[in-house]
């Protein structure tokens, strides 16, 4: 038996972040705090480590990666080995019947779900940076589900992702898999709730395209950019962009496909007044629960439901340049009128 | 700070280089000799920035109206320079270039000195800070004083024989004296009603300018105007004229005499119109109640005697009035949902508060506390000096100007208004001089030519389009009120340069939010207000809160100058209307007609298409 059980995203809190990774345990967290997480269960790391261990995979990896060598060519085919044999070679049993199980609970026979790779460690721009940001979307059936996962796994060992470790003293790859529930998204998007160009955290800045959230994440398209007031949910400024492409769902049933947007929708504002109060009451909300700037990926469904996907920590926000803050009111005040606080004061 | 990029090698044009418009020689006979660019004060003069003042002096400045800059740079430079000794600012100048008045702010630069002023500025802004609670009542009990004796000053005429109290009285003046005490005395009154203007203002204005600085420092995005609401009164007096215009029409209404307010009437034909019934007279007396004090409210800002009272011209209010019982029978509220702005300004105030660190809450909210102390004095000395004073004013000179008139030393009392004060002086003492004596004035030949050659030079002056800003391009924009109050700062300043060639876009501050697009009307006079139409956008120097009817009709206002707590601002968002201020040359670059778009979010106005 798995030492280390699947476990429903409902079930899951911050604290499971080291079992479960950064985003499985976040989404744990949103849904305990009552905020509309489409609903999904996660694998642990100890799983990755239990289908490499349960398989004999460890010294092939390890060859692969000893015989690579600094070249990006080495890097390259070695990644590409590593992730054939993962692809080739099954999860345990137990692990699959488990999957299987679970992804028939959540989504009956063939609905699409997300499959998702749930880095380990605090930093997940880390992550971003060392390629272990794997996203497979529009997955249908427990056997796509199932490959999918190794998906995931294998991305622990793209080129970047070895390269990136590289320069880390012996860390142990592993990573955790959170599989949800597809929100069949007609706008989407990502928010800030704050500014993360100025810092401002009265603002919520808002990107929000047509169809699936690929193409805002991935930087295909110019989304239409909002920055809303937090505290009045008055739109402060807006661009509406000329929103070329949009994902959806794949013709075949399985995957997304990338399509042109239709002329008259293209200049379209994608959101409207309602869509964006209760975006900002998602802001509030998620914000508050986890007590700083958060950074939101989040979907509007065929009927108009709001969903957030992700929600992680804003990095990286500017540092103010703000000289030593005078103590009082009246000593701001005179710094206003050209007189510093003397040593009276 | 950021060392000014080689390519910016800016200038504005030299003021001994501006040429004169043709027909205008010799325009500088209207000013004071000090108040010119003169060519034995050059080599500091042209070194200098100096600026347009279109918010105060809009137009060409009339002879007599010079008391109107003078005496309010006394005032100001007094209280700012002598009193409170900010201490990196002394006072302003000003010069007249073809009749238009730029002025310049007096640096103090030696750190000695801005240390020494430091102390004195400390302790006795301190001291008005601490006691304004106090201070203020006395104000407003001064002024009430001022304006009471201004009201009980006589313009004595010139009979021909003094009645019988001179003769047979111990006490009593003859007129000779009396009309030479009495003009000194009216202008003294001026001076006095100027040094009270300021002794509040620039504190006011300073506490106010300090909330806002540390919230954009906090939230670089907060919109200016939920600066402004948090700190706005609940019962602001500069509303209470409308207010009371709103229950009238409520009124109008209620006793069914609405029937009288049919737009295009004259105020005259809607009195006639009430005067037929019952229940008109009643609602007429109801409006004679409030007219004192209400309709002391004048018709613009500009600091020229061509503002009138509503009292001396009722269109306005009445314009008002039909606008207001259209409304109501549209549905409108009866009064300013003061309830609905006490929430949001609570909201605002919560919801920012909430957002800030711990350690700047405190700062943030004490000076929140001041700014709504200062506030009310902020809005209401312009109520109490530069309309109801300030119209009151103009009219007594205006009867000396009749006095002239009628002695034939002009030929209409208006043109009292093209001689300077000391001309005014001169002319009263050959008046006085002659009515004793009896013998042939020279006055009569002497006065209407220059008169009708002024007028002549102001409305040629009208036509020339002054540049925001003459002299040098300024490394920094340091003094206090030359931000404050007319929203002139450094990079401002430095868009004004980079625009000198013209261009599609005209770069102001954001002064309330929207966006809009529609056919500009340039309103350089107030005399072209009246042109406004419906769905039109303002482009003017600056407009005044006595404005507020015209923002009935139109889309947006934009402005050449002005800061987000200047009125034009405060009444656009009163109003809902997007408002982009501070764009230095709007009236000068728009021509009406042409289609103009109005983003008073990002403070940008976009000149679509000329239709010239």
């Amino acid at each position: 038996m798995s030492a280390a059980p699947i476990k429903t995203l409902k079930e899951l809190r911050a604290a499971d972040a080291d079992q479960f990774g950064g985003k499985s345990a976040s989404l744990g967290e949103l849904l305990g705090a009552g905020i509309p997480v489409p609903p999904g269960f996660a694998l642990p790391a100890a799983a990755f480590t239990e289908f490499i261990a349960g398989a004999g995979l460890a010294p092939a990896i390890a060859e692969h990666l000893a015989t690579a060598g600094d070249g990006v060519d080495g890097l390259q085919a070695a990644a590409r080995r590593i992730g054939e044999a993962i692809h080739a070679t099954d999860a345990p049993a137990h692990l699959a019947s488990a999957v299987t199980t679970e992804y028939a609970q959540l989504a009956g026979d063939d609905s699409p779900v997300a499959v998702r790779s749930s880095a380990l460690g605090e930093d997940s721009a880390e992550a971003t940076f060392a390629g272990q940001q794997e996203t497979i979307l529009w997955v249908r059936g427990a056997d796509h589900v199932l490959e999918s996962i190794r998906a995931c796994w294998a991305s622990l060992y793209s080129t970047e992702a070895i390269s990136y470790r590289r320069r880390l003293e012996g860390s142990e790859p592993a990573m955790g898999v959170t599989v949800q529930r597809m929100v069949d998204a007609s706008v989407s998007g990502v928010m800030f709730t704050c500014n993360p160009l100025s810092g401002d955290r009265s603002m919520v800045a808002i990107n929000a395209a047509w169809g699936l959230g690929l193409a805002v994440v991935g930087g295909e398209v110019t989304p239409d950019d909002l920055l809303v007031s937090k505290v009045t949910g008055e739109v402060i400024r807006e661009t509406i962009a000329d929103k070329r492409v949009q994902y959806v769902p794949a013709a075949g049933g399985h995957g997304t496909e990338c399509v042109a947007v239709d002329a008259e929708r293209r200049q379209q504002r994608c959101l409207d007044a309602a869509a964006v109060s209760r975006l900002i009451e998602l802001a509030r909300r998620v914000e508050s629960h986890f007590g700083s700037p958060q950074d939101v990926e989040w979907a509007i469904d065929g009927d108009g439901e709001l969903f957030v996907l992700q929600s992680r920590p804003v990095t990286g926000l500017p540092k103010r340049t703000s000289a030593p803050r005078p103590a009082s009111a009246m000593a701001l005040v005179m710094g206003t009128f050209g007189a510093r606080q003397s040593k009276k004061d | 700070m950021a060392s000014t990029p080689p390519d910016e090698d800016l200038t504005f044009p030299n003021p001994y280089s501006v040429p004169t418009p043709e027909g205008c020689e010799g325009w500088e006979e209207m000013y004071p000799y000090y108040a010119v660019f003169d060519e034995r004060r050059r080599e500091a003069d042209e070194n200098r920035f100096w600026f347009w003042n279109s918010m105060h002096f809009p137009t060409p400045h009339p002879a007599f109206d010079v008391i109107c800059i003078d005496s309010p740079y006394q005032a100001v430079g007094a209280w700012q320079n002598r009193v409170f000794a900010v201490p990196p600012a002394m006072g302003i100048d000003y010069r007249a270039v073809n009749g238009y008045i730029y002025i310049s702010a007096n640096p103090v630069t030696d750190p000695a000195k801005i240390a020494e002023r430091a102390e004195f500025f400390q302790a006795r802004a301190g001291h008005y800070f601490a006691n304004w609670g106090e201070l203020y009542p006395k104000w407003r009990a001064k002024m009430e004083a001022l304006i009471a004796e201004l009201d009980a000053l006589v313009v004595p005429d010139l009979p021909e024989y003094e009645p019988d109290e001179v003769a047979f009285g111990t006490d009593r003046n003859t007129a000779f004296y009396e009309v030479l005490d009495a003009y000194p005395r009216l202008l003294r009154l001026g001076d006095l009603m100027w040094q009270h203007h300021f002794e509040f203002l620039l504190l006011g204005y300073g506490a106010y300018a300090t909330f806002a600085e540390l919230c954009k420092a906090e939230l670089p995005d907060i919109p200016d105007q939920h600066i402004a609401q948090m700190v706005a009164g609940i019962d602001v007096l500069l509303f209470r004229p409308d207010a009371e215009l709103r229950r009238l029409a409520a009124l109008a209404i209620e006793t069914e005499v609405d029937g009288a307010f049919v737009e295009g009437r004259t105020p005259a034909e809607i009195d006639a119109a009430l005067a037929e019934s019952e229940a008109g007279r009643a609602w007429l007396a109801e409006l004679e109640k409030i007219k004192d004090p209400w309709f002391n409210m004048a018709t613009g800002d500009g600091l020229t005697h061509y503002y009138r009272s509503w009292l001396d011209d009722p269109s306005i209010p009445y314009a008002s009035l039909v606008g207001h019982v259209a409304a109501l029978r549209a549905g409108a509220p009866a009064e300013r949902p003061t309830d609905e702005i006490e929430r949001e300004r609570d909201r605002l105030a919560d919801g920012y508060g909430a957002l800030l660190s711990d350690e700047v809450r405190g700062p943030w909210n004490d000076l929140l506390a001041l700014s709504r102390i200062v506030f009310p004095y902020v809005e209401e000395h312009k109520f109490y000096c530069d309309y109801w004073f300030l119209t009151r004013w103009w009219n007594k000179v205006r009867e000396f100007g009749a006095l002239f008139a009628h002695h034939r030393f002009l030929q209409d009392g208006e043109d009292i208004f093209q001689l300077s004060r000391h001309e005014v002086a001169s002319a009263l003492d050959e008046l006085v001089l002659t009515w004793a004596t009896g013998g042939q004035a020279l006055g009569p030949i002497h006065w209407p030519p220059i008169a009708a050659r002024r007028k002549e030079l102001l409305e040629k002056l009208s036509h020339w389009t002054p540049p925001p800003a003459l002299g040098v391009v300024p490394e920094a924009i340091n003094d206090p009120m030359t931000i404050m109050l007319w929203g002139v700062t450094t990079d401002r300043v430095r868009e004004w340069a980079r625009q000198q060639t013209g261009g599609s876009e005209l770069n102001g501050a954001a002064a309330s939010p929207g966006i809009v697009e529609g056919p500009a009307r340039v309103v350089r006079s107030l005399a072209e207000l009246a042109e406004v139409r419906e769905g039109e956008i303002l482009v003017c120097g600056s407009t005044s809160p006595a404005w507020a009817p015209i923002f009935n009709k139109i889309k947006a206002t934009v402005t050449d100058v002005g800061g987000v707590m200047s009125h034009a601002a405060i009444v656009a968002r009163e109003y809902g209307l997007p408002a982009v201020v501070g764009t230095g040359r709007a009236t000068s670059e728009i021509r009406t007609g042409q289609a103009i778009r109005v983003d008073g979010s990002t403070g940008v106005v976009t000149l679509l298409r000329d239709e010239r």
